[in-house]
C-alpha cells in the first residue's frame, strides 16, 4: 500500500466535502443550532405545561365539615400546598345548588361532564359527609375519655368500634393528561388535608404526631460531590447521542463518496488510476471517519453547552462533568472507525446516493438497540456485555462517566480488542465490496421478480449461490420462529420426540432440501453427497469427536459461566432433563443425535457451505455456516457452543469433500452426553477406565480431569492438523484466487 | 504492446441468463498505431476496454499490456495506460487544474516535474481559461478536455479511448479526433472504440469489427475492403452484422 496516495485520496476528499453545501449544514450549522434551540424549547414547554391551570368540579361541597378548612375564598385552602402559590392552578367551580337533584344525579352528571372533557377532574362528597366525619372524631374522643378513666384498657377493651371512614370521590380520565394533571395535584391537596386531619386526631386522642411513622428512613445521596452531581443523566444520554451522531456523520459523506461517485461516473475514473483499491477504500473510510467524528464532536459539544446553560441551574440535573468530554472523545475514535466502515461498505453497495439513503434506516435500526440496551436500569460492565461490540464500549464510558475507574480499567482490553476486530471486519467488507464488480457495475434494472425467479431457475449452477446460502439459513431461522412460537412445549417424551422430529424434518431440512431441487444443478455437489477423500476420513471424524467431547465439555462450562443461562430457561431445561432420564437410550439418540446429525448437516455443512464456498475463500464459508449454525440454536449458550463445533465440522466438510464424516461427527457429537449422563455411580467404580478420565461433582454427573481435557485436545488438534493435509476440492473461485496469489 | 488473447467475459444476467458479453476476441495493436474497435451498441467494446483497463477481471482469455497482464499486475497495467469513456467523467467540485493534478500525483509524478508538464498540457490542449473553473460549472467540451488531460498527464504509452466522442458537437468531436491524432504520432499506442464509421476511416489504421461478443472481421481498413470487396466501410460493416445475425439469431435483442 503506498501512503502518499492514501493521503492524496484523502485530502481530495476531504476538500470535496467541504465544498458540499449539504454536508456542511449537516456537520456545522446543524448542530450549532439544533441543542441550543431545543434546549430554549423545552424550557418554554416545561413552563406552558406548569402554568396551565386545570378545572375542578365539586359536588356535594355544602356536605364538608370546617375542620380542618379544604376550601377558601373559592379555591383549595392553600396551606394545603407544598407551595401556596400553586392554589391557583386548581380552578374550582360548584354547581349550584338544586334540591331536585339527587347526589346519584349530581355524581353522574359529574362523571359525564368529565369524560366529555368540560372538566379536568370531578370531586363528589357524599350526604353523609360531615356526619360520619363527626362521628369518627367523636369516637376517638370517647375512646381517649375512657382510656383516661382506665389506663388498662385499649380501644378493644373499652368495646368501641370505629365507624367507617367515609369516602368523597373523584373522576378523572387517563386518557387525557391534563386530567392526570389535575387528579396528581388533587393528590397533593388530599395528602394534606389527610395529614391535617391526622394531627387534629392525634392530637385529640393525646398522641404525638411520630406515633404513625415511629421510624422514619433517612436517605442520603452520596454522590453530591461536584464532579459527578448529574453524572446518571449524563452517563446516560451522551454515549448514545455520541454513537447516533458518530454513525449519522458517517452515513452522508459515505453515500456521496460512493454511491455518489457511482451516479456522477467518478468512480470508473478513479479506479482506472494507479491507486490500488484499498488505497481508495482507505483514503475514502478516513475521510468518512473524520466526519463522523468531527459531527459527533460538534453535537456533544452543543449538547453539552446547552446542558451546561440549560440543566445546569436544576438542581438534580447538574451539568455535564467535564471529564466526561475526554472520555467521550477518547471513546470516538474506534467508534467512528466501526461505524464508518459500515457505512462506507453499504454505499459501495449502492447504485445512486438514492438508494444509498434508503440504508440508513436498516443501519440505525440494527445498531441502535446496541446503543440503547446499555441504558437499561440494571445492564452493567461485565464480562459477557463487554464481548458485544458498541455495547461495551457505551457501558465502559458509561462506567468510567460515574466514576468506576477501576471497574473500566478491567474491562478495556476486552472492548478494545473486540471494537478492533468489529471494525477490521467491516473494513473487510469495504475492501470487499470495492472488489466486486458485480457490485461496482451494478446496473440498475427495474425490479421484476417473476423475471428474477425465472433467472434463479433458468441459470441456476450446480451448487447454490452464496446469497441463496444466506436466504437458506434465514428461512431456516424464520420457519423456526414461527413453528416455536405455535407449539407447545412438550409434556412427555413423545411430545419431545414428536416436536424434535418435526423441527428437524420441517424446519432444518425441508428448505434446504427443496431450494436444491430448484435452484441448483447438481444435489449430489450441493449436498457433498460423495465418498470422502481418503479411506480413514470417517473413522478420523469417530476419533475427532470422542477426543473433542472433554474439550468441549470445558468450554460449555465456561460459556455458562460467562453468560449465566437464564433462571427461566434453566428451570424448562432442567424439565426436560429429567423428562428424558427416563427414556430408553436408543430412542432418544434417534430423535437427539441420528436425526440432527443427518438434517443439521445436509443443511449447513450441505446447502449452505457450498453456497458460502463461491466467496473464495473455505475458512470464510466455514465459518460463515457455522454463524448460521449458531443462530439456528435458540439459546445463546447453545449457540456459541454450536458456532464453535460448527467450524470444526465444516472444515471436516471442506477438508474430505463430502457430508458422511460430518454427519459421522455429529451423530458421535450429540450421543457422548447422553450415554455419559448415563454413567451410574456403580458403573463408574467397576469400569477402571472411567475413574481415570473422570471425576464426580456434586450435585451428580461426572467431570473430566485436567490432564484428559489437555491430552485430548492436543490428539484432536493433531488430527485436525491431519484432516487439513488432505488435498480437498476447490471451488472456482477459491481456485481463481488461488491463481492470482501465485502470481 | 496490446496482446488480447482468447479474452472471454461472462455476465449474470436477469433477461438473458448467462450473457456472454465476450466471446473469445483476440487481436493486437503496436506503438504509433491507432486501433479502432467497431460495432455497435452492446457489441462488447465497453466490457473489452474496461478489462484492458482492470476495472473488471475476465472470465477466462489473457491480456498483457506492454508485457504486463491485466489479472495479475493491475497496477502495473493502471500505469501504463491512459483511459477514457463516457463513463470517466470529471469531479464536480474539483477545478480543470486540481482535476489534473490529482491523478498526476496518483501517478506518482514529482511536483516540479508536474507543474512543468501541465503548463504544457494546458497550453497544448488549450485550457487556461478553465483552470479554475469548478468541474460543475464546465460545458460537456471543456470536460472532454480535461478528460485527455487527465488520461495523458502521465504520459503513458497507451491510450484506451471508449467511445469517447459520445455526445460531443461536432467541433468538440473533431478536436478530440485531432488530438488521438497527435498522440499517435508522438508515438503512442492507442484503442480506440467507436460505432460511427466516419471516425474510424479517418482514424484508425486497424480496425476489428465486434458483434454480440464476436469479432466479426480484422485487418487494415484496405485489407478488409478487398477481402470483402465493398469500398464502404458503412456498407462493409453492414453486410457483416447481417450475415452474423443470420447464420447466429440473436434470441432476444439486447436492451
Amino acid at each position: 500500500m503506498n501512503t502518499a496516495n492514501v493521503k492524496l485520496i484523502l485530502s481530495r476528499e476531504i476538500r470535496d466535502q467541504l465544498r458540499d453545501r449539504r454536508t456542511l449544514f449537516m456537520m456545522f450549522v446543524l448542530p450549532i443550532l439544533l441543542y441550543p434551540l431545543l434546549g430554549m424549547s423545552f424550557v418554554q414547554i416545561q413552563q406552558f405545561t406548569q402554568e396551565k391551570p386545570t378545572t375542578v368540579l365539586v359536588v356535594g361541597a355544602n356536605h364538608l365539615t370546617d375542620l380542618p378548612r379544604l376550601f377558601e375564598n373559592g379555591r383549595f385552602a392553600p396551606e394545603l400546598f407544598s407551595d401556596p402559590s400553586r392554589a391557583k392552578l386548581l380552578e374550582l367551580h360548584f354547581p349550584p345548588d338544586d334540591p331536585s337533584k339527587t347526589l346519584a344525579e349530581q355524581r353522574a352528571e359529574a362523571q359525564r361532564a368529565v369524560q366529555a372533557g368540560q372538566y379536568d377532574v370531578a370531586i363528589c362528597f357524599p350526604e353523609t359527609f360531615a356526619e360520619e366525619a363527626e362521628r369518627f372524631e367523636r369516637t376517638i374522643r370517647d375512646v381517649n375519655a375512657r382510656q383516661e378513666e382506665d389506663p388498662d384498657a385499649g380501644p378493644a377493651a373499652a368495646g368501641v368500634k370505629h365507624p367507617p371512614i367515609c369516602e368523597p370521590e373523584t373522576f378523572y380520565t387517563t386518557a387525557n393528561d391534563k386530567s392526570n394533571i389535575a387528579q396528581s395535584r388533587l393528590d397533593e391537596v388530599w395528602n394534606h388535608w389527610n395529614q391535617q386531619r391526622i394531627e387534629t386526631n392525634l392530637a385529640a386522642a393525646g398522641l404525638p404526631v411520630e406515633a404513625v411513622r415511629p421510624v422514619e428512613l433517612r436517605r442520603s445521596d452520596v454522590a453530591d460531590e461536584t464532579p459527578y452531581r448529574g453524572a446518571a443523566l449524563w452517563s446516560k444520554i451522551l454515549p448514545v447521542l455520541l454513537l447516533i451522531w458518530a454513525l449519522t456523520g458517517a452515513f452522508y459523506p459515505a453515500v456521496d463518496l460512493c454511491a455518489g461517485e457511482k451516479e456522477r461516473g467518478t468512480l470508473e475514473t478513479l479506479l482506472s488510476s494507479p491507486a490500488e483499491r484499498s488505497e481508495i477504500v482507505l483514503g475514502k473510510l478516513l475521510t468518512i471517519m473524520l466526519f463522523s467524528m468531527v459531527t459527533a464532536a460538534l453535537n456533544i459539544a452543543s449538547v453539552g453547552l446547552t446542558g451546561w446553560l440549560v440543566f445546569g441551574r436544576l438542581p438534580e440535573f447538574g451539568p455535564p462533568p467535564p471529564a466526561a468530554i475526554v472520555w467521550l472523545a477518547v471513546a470516538l475514535v474506534p467508534v467512528s472507525a466501526l461505524f464508518s466502515a459500515l457505512c462506507l461498505a453499504l454505499a459501495a453497495f449502492a447504485r445512486s446516493t438514492k438508494e444509498g439513503q434508503y440504508y440508513l434506516m436498516p443501519l440505525l435500526i440494527i445498531t441502535m438497540p446496541l446503543a440503547v440496551m446499555p441504558m437499561a436500569p440494571g445492564v452493567e460492565l461485565t464480562l459477557g456485555n463487554s464481548l458485544i461490540p458498541v455495547t461495551g464500549v457505551v457501558l465502559l464510558l458509561r462506567s468510567v462517566l460515574e466514576g468506576g475507574y477501576w471497574q473500566a480499567l478491567q474491562f478495556l482490553p476486552v472492548v478494545v480488542a473486540v471494537t478492533l476486530a468489529a471494525c477490521l471486519l467491516a473494513i473487510r467488507w469495504a475492501v470487499e465490496q470495492f472488489n466486486s464488480e458485480s457490485v461496482l457495475f451494478r446496473e440498475s434494472e427495474r425490479l421484476d421478480v417473476g423475471l428474477w425467479l425465472q433467472h434463479l431457475v433458468r441459470d441456476r449452477q450446480p451448487t447454490p449461490t452464496a446469497m441463496e446460502a444466506l436466504f437458506c439459513a434465514a428461512l431456516i431461522l424464520l420457519i423456526r420462529f414461527f413453528i416455536g412460537s405455535s407449539m407447545q412445549s412438550p409434556e412427555d417424551l413423545a411430545g419431545f420426540a414428536k416436536l424434535a422430529i418435526v423441527t428437524q424434518l420441517v424446519v432444518i431440512a425441508a428448505p434446504p432440501l427443496l431450494m436444491t431441487i430448484v435452484l441448483t444443478g447438481s444435489p449430489r455437489e450441493t449436498l457433498l453427497l460423495k465418498p470422502p477423500r481418503g479411506m480413514m476420513a470417517v473413522p478420523a471424524a469417530i476419533v475427532l469427536a470422542l477426543l473433542l467431547h472433554p474439550v468441549v465439555n470445558v468450554l460449555q462450562i465456561a460459556v455458562q459461566s460467562l453468560y449465566p443461562i437464564n433462571e427461566d430457561v434453566l428451570q424448562a431445561l432442567k424439565g426436560v432433563e429429567t423428562m428424558l432420564r427416563g427414556a430408553p437410550l436408543w430412542k432418544l439418540m434417534l430423535v437427539v443425535a441420528v436425526m440432527p446429525a443427518i438434517c443439521e448437516e445436509l443443511a449447513f455443512r450441505g446447502f449452505i457451505l457450498s453456497g458460502f464456498r463461491h466467496l473464495g475463500h473455505k475458512w470464510r464459508a466455514i465459518v460463515y455456516s457455522a454463524v448460521c449454525f449458531g443462530f439456528a440454536h435458540a439459546v445463546l449458550q447453545q449457540s456459541l457452543m454450536a458456532f464453535l463445533v460448527g467450524v470444526v465440522i465444516g472444515f471436516v466438510a471442506v477438508q474430505t469433500g463430502s457430508i458422511v464424516p460430518g454427519m459421522v461427527f455429529h451423530l458421535v457429537h450429540n450421543c457422548l452426553p447422553l450415554a455419559v449422563g448415563r454413567i451410574s455411580p456403580e458403573q463408574y467404580e467397576r469400569w477402571p477406565g472411567v475413574r481415570h478420565l473422570m471425576s464426580p461433582v456434586e450435585g451428580g454427573g461426572y467431570l473430566f480431569d485436567w490432564p484428559t481435557v489437555v491430552v485430548a485436545g492436543l490428539l484432536a488438534a493433531g488430527l485436525l492438523v491431519w484432516f487439513g493435509r488432505l488435498k480437498y476440492p476447490k471451488s472456482e473461485e477459491e481456485e481463481l484466487r488461488k491463481t492470482i496469489e501465485r502470481r | 504492446m496490446i496482446h488480447v488473447d482468447r479474452l472471454v467475459k461472462h455476465y449474470a444476467d436477469l433477461r438473458r441468463g448467462r450473457f456472454v458479453a465476450l466471446g473469445g476476441i483476440s487481436f493486437h495493436a503496436r506503438p504509433g498505431q491507432i486501433y479502432g474497435l467497431l460495432g455497435p451498441n452492446g457489441a462488447g467494446k465497453t466490457t473489452a476496454l474496461r478489462i484492458l483497463s482492470t476495472v473488471l477481471r475476465p472470465t477466462a482469455g489473457t491480456a498483457t499490456i506492454n508485457g504486463y497482464d491485466v489479472l495479475t499486475q493491475p497496477s502495473k497495467v493502471r500505469h501504463q495506460i491512459g483511459f477514457m469513456s463516457a463513463n470517466t467523467a470529471v469531479y464536480d467540485r474539483m477545478t480543470g487544474w486540481e482535476m489534473v493534478e490529482y491523478f498526476g500525483r496518483l501517478h506518482g509524478i514529482a511536483a516540479e516535474q508536474l507543474a512543468e508538464r501541465m503548463e504544457h498540457l494546458f497550453d497544448r490542449l488549450k485550457m487556461n481559461d478553465i483552470r479554475d473553473l469548478l468541474g460543475a460549472k464546465m460545458s460537456t467540451g471543456m470536460k472532454q478536455k480535461v478528460s485527455i488531460a487527465r488520461a495523458i498527464v502521465h504520459d503513458p504509452p497507451v491510450l484506451i479511448f471508449d467511445e469517447a466522442t459520445a455526445g460531443l458537437d461536432v467541433l468538440v468531436a473533431r478536436a478530440l479526433l485531432n488530438t488521438v491524432a497527435e498522440l499517435r504520432d508522438h508515438g503512442k499506442c492507442i484503442i480506440f472504440s467507436t460505432h460511427i464509421m466516419r471516425e474510424a476511416e479517418k482514424l484508425c489504421d486497424r480496425v476489428a469489427i465486434v458483434h454480440r461478443g464476436h469479432m466479426l472481421a480484422e485487418g487494415t481498413l484496405e485489407e478488409l475492403r478487398s477481402r470483402h470487396h465493398e469500398r464502404d466501410l458503412e456498407e462493409l460493416f453492414f453486410q457483416l452484422i447481417s450475415q452474423h445475425d443470420g447464420a447466429h439469431p440473436p434470441e432476444e435483442e439486447a436492451p
